[in-house]
């Protein structure tokens, strides 16, 4: 048949008369793909595997020791390591790992918290701008060069300076407020695609108006660089939190995070310098677990990559 | 070019009031007042409702922000930016007086900067995937990763007190020069080694990663190759050819890390009580001192509208193919 034509022609592959002998290649879904994709990249999955044991430690540590983070026995002062204290007592007799523990469940809720703002502000602002065009998206994306045009700590510091209030909440929203820019900017760049696509011209055939036109079927679609984004911003988040709690503006005593730390111990240079390592350190692996992890979604969402088997 | 010059710095003004607005904004929202300070059971309220028609805070919002921005832009008066709640001081007095600590900060560490990226970023392209480059690489990213503050006190830590212990000589712990100093050079240097390391580390990072990637683009374009094949020197075609391409978008770089370095030199110089911009800003805060948060906040903002545009005129003028 035209197979046979093909074969006798030179430099052509040659097709497979018999489909039979043919190994065929199982379908995957889409999903299949990205976690193949994922599980190739080794340094996000490390990053995966690490911070899913320190958010479980960061659970159920602080549930079962409850306040004791807070506890100060003087007769342990600057007490050396031990079963209960693997990290040892600090300067006012604190258990330093228990401290250590709560403030790292104090910066991932942070982290958590404001990227789901920073998501919520982006998917919203991104997809108006992109959809609409004209005067919508110029009007946006001019409030996104104002806001980019103070320092993204900078910007955190003044709202959390003039609300006055050392809270979680505030802090999640002032970091929220500040850090949306890039999430709207992703998306916004996406929808500006996927606005030309023919699906998009169908559904709009159909009669389907702006919102389920955005909401049903363009911000699925834009939602790889969202995720990439997200992943991206809970370090920034926790850094931006760390860095307000390390200049006093933060998370206030008796409660803890992991910047409050840092700056309250950065005053033992001298008799205790380890103590100053140990928050460091957490905030560290954190950032780079979230930063690999960001890596590897990019990979892995992006349905244009194929995997080679 | 002089066209297109005038063009970015008229789309400029717009951000800038922008930038205004938000922070006018900002304060307006936020709960509290600046008259708070003077709250207390011996001020009447008939004494509150006095100041605040002193400071106008009773006329409307727009008024006042119409009156706050004609006022902050005179700045050849000297009362233009308001007083200090601290100490009553001009705040631009104030702002005078610090800025050229921030600035000499800031341009240090961008010239130290430049001047060792540079080579890295050539190094880890010109040798891919080789040792070096993977050693400078995954320096780079985790010189990238560690947050500023932490780094500055890391730097503080062993460059203070740990080499002190060592060697018997270490790096000040604080102040941007000997009590009582007299501003000789020596003695700035020696007090701006720290401050300078703990901004750069992360600038280093970022620009070196930038530039390796930069080279590698570079070094695959036809006219490398042409290069090559001439039989140019492998040094003529990496500095000739090849960097002197790479180092164009490098202008950009430096006009995009402006807000970083600003963020950067708030952390830096709280670390090393280093009486900066960023120091002031940080004092005001505590203070509550609105105008110098006001002043300041826009001053950063100036900046930062005023890098990027520097930055984008001088592409133009470097790289002859961009076209206006």
């Amino acid at each position: 048949m035209q197979s046979a034509d093909l074969r006798t022609t030179p430099g052509t592959i040659p097709l497979p008369t018999d489909y039979d002998e043919v190994d065929l290649v199982p379908v995957r879904t889409y999903w299949q793909l990205v976690r193949q994709r994922f599980l190739r990249h080794r340094l996000a999955v490390i990053a995966l595997v690490t911070l899913s044991i320190l958010i479980a430690i960061a659970i159920v540590i602080p549930t079962l020791t409850g306040d004791q983070y807070q506890k100060s026995n003087l007769a342990l002062i600057d007490g050396g390591p031990r079963l209960a204290a693997p990290l040892g007592y600090d300067d006012i007799g604190r258990n330093v790992f228990l401290r250590l523990v709560k403030a790292t469940q104090t910066s991932l809720i942070i982290g958590f918290a404001a990227v789901a703002i920073i998501a919520g502000i982006g998917a919203l602002v991104g997809s108006l701008a992109g959809y609409f065009g004209g005067w919508v998206d110029n009007l946006l994306m001019r409030v996104v060069d104002v806001v980019l045009s103070l320092p993204y700590l900078f910007l955190i510091l003044l709202i959390v300076a003039f609300f006055g209030i050392r809270d979680i909440r505030v802090i999640v929203i002032a970091i929220g407020i500040a850090g949306w820019t890039t999430a709207a900017r992703l998306v916004r760049g996406e929808f500006l695609q996927l606005r030309e696509m023919d699906f998009v011209a169908a559904a709009k055939a159909l009669g389907a108006g702006p919102r389920r036109i955005i909401v049903r079927h363009m911000l699925p679609g834009a939602m790889a660089p969202l995720v990439v984004a997200s992943s991206l911003g809970v370090a920034d988040a926790i850094i931006g939190e760390s860095a307000l709690s390390f200049l006093g503006f933060g998370i206030a005593p008796p409660q803890v995070s992991l910047g409050q730390m840092l700056q309250g111990y950065r005053d033992y240079f001298y008799s205790n310098p380890e103590l100053i390592f140990y928050p460091g350190v957490v905030l560290i692996v954190i950032v780079l677990c979230a930063s690999f992890l960001g890596d590897g979604l990019r990979d892995a969402l992006d349905p244009r990559q194929r995997v080679e088997s | 070019m002089a066209t297109y010059a005038l063009r970015r710095i008229i789309q400029a003004i717009p951000i800038l009031f922008g930038i205004s607005i938000l922070i006018f904004l900002i304060v307006q929202l936020a709960p509290g007042s600046p008259i708070d300070r003077f709250r207390n059971p011996r001020v009447s309220p008939e004494q509150l409702a006095a100041i605040n028609r002193l400071y106008g805070l009773d006329r409307p919002l727009f008024e006042q922000y119409i009156h706050w921005i004609t006022a902050y832009v005179q700045i050849w008066r000297v009362d233009a930016w308001g007083y200090s709640f601290i100490d009553g001081q001009p705040v631009l007095t104030k702002v005078g007086n610090r800025l050229p600590a921030t600035l000499l900060l800031m341009s240090v560490s961008l010239i130290v900067t430049i001047v060792v990226s540079i080579p890295i970023g050539i190094l880890a392209a010109i040798r891919q995937y080789s040792l070096t480059d993977k050693i400078i690489t995954t320096f780079a990213t985790i010189g990238y990763a560690i947050p500023s503050f932490l780094l500055g006190i890391y730097i503080l830590y062993f460059g203070a007190v740990v080499l002190y212990g060592w060697t018997g000589f270490g790096f000040p712990l604080f102040g941007r020069q000997t009590l009582g100093g007299d501003g000789n050079p020596a003695d700035l240097a020696y007090h701006l080694v720290l401050p300078v390391l703990s901004l750069s580390v992360q600038t280093i990072a970022g620009f070196s990663r930038y530039l390796r990637a930069a080279m590698l683009d570079v070094m695959r374009q036809d006219y490398v190759r042409t290069a090559r094949a001439k039989g140019a020197s492998g040094r003529r075609v990496v500095g000739r050819h090849a960097l002197r391409n790479a180092l164009i978008p490098l202008i950009t770089l430096i006009g995009l890390s402006i807000p970083s370095l600003i963020a950067g030199a708030v952390i830096t110089e709280t670390i090393f009580s280093y009486p900066g911009i960023g120091d002031l800003t940080i004092t005001a805060i505590i203070g509550n001192d609105y105008p110098t948060i006001y002043a300041t906040a826009m001053l950063v903002g100036i900046f930062v509208i005023m890098g990027n545009l520097i930055a984008d005129i001088l592409y133009g003028v470097v790289d002859p193919r961009i076209k206006y």
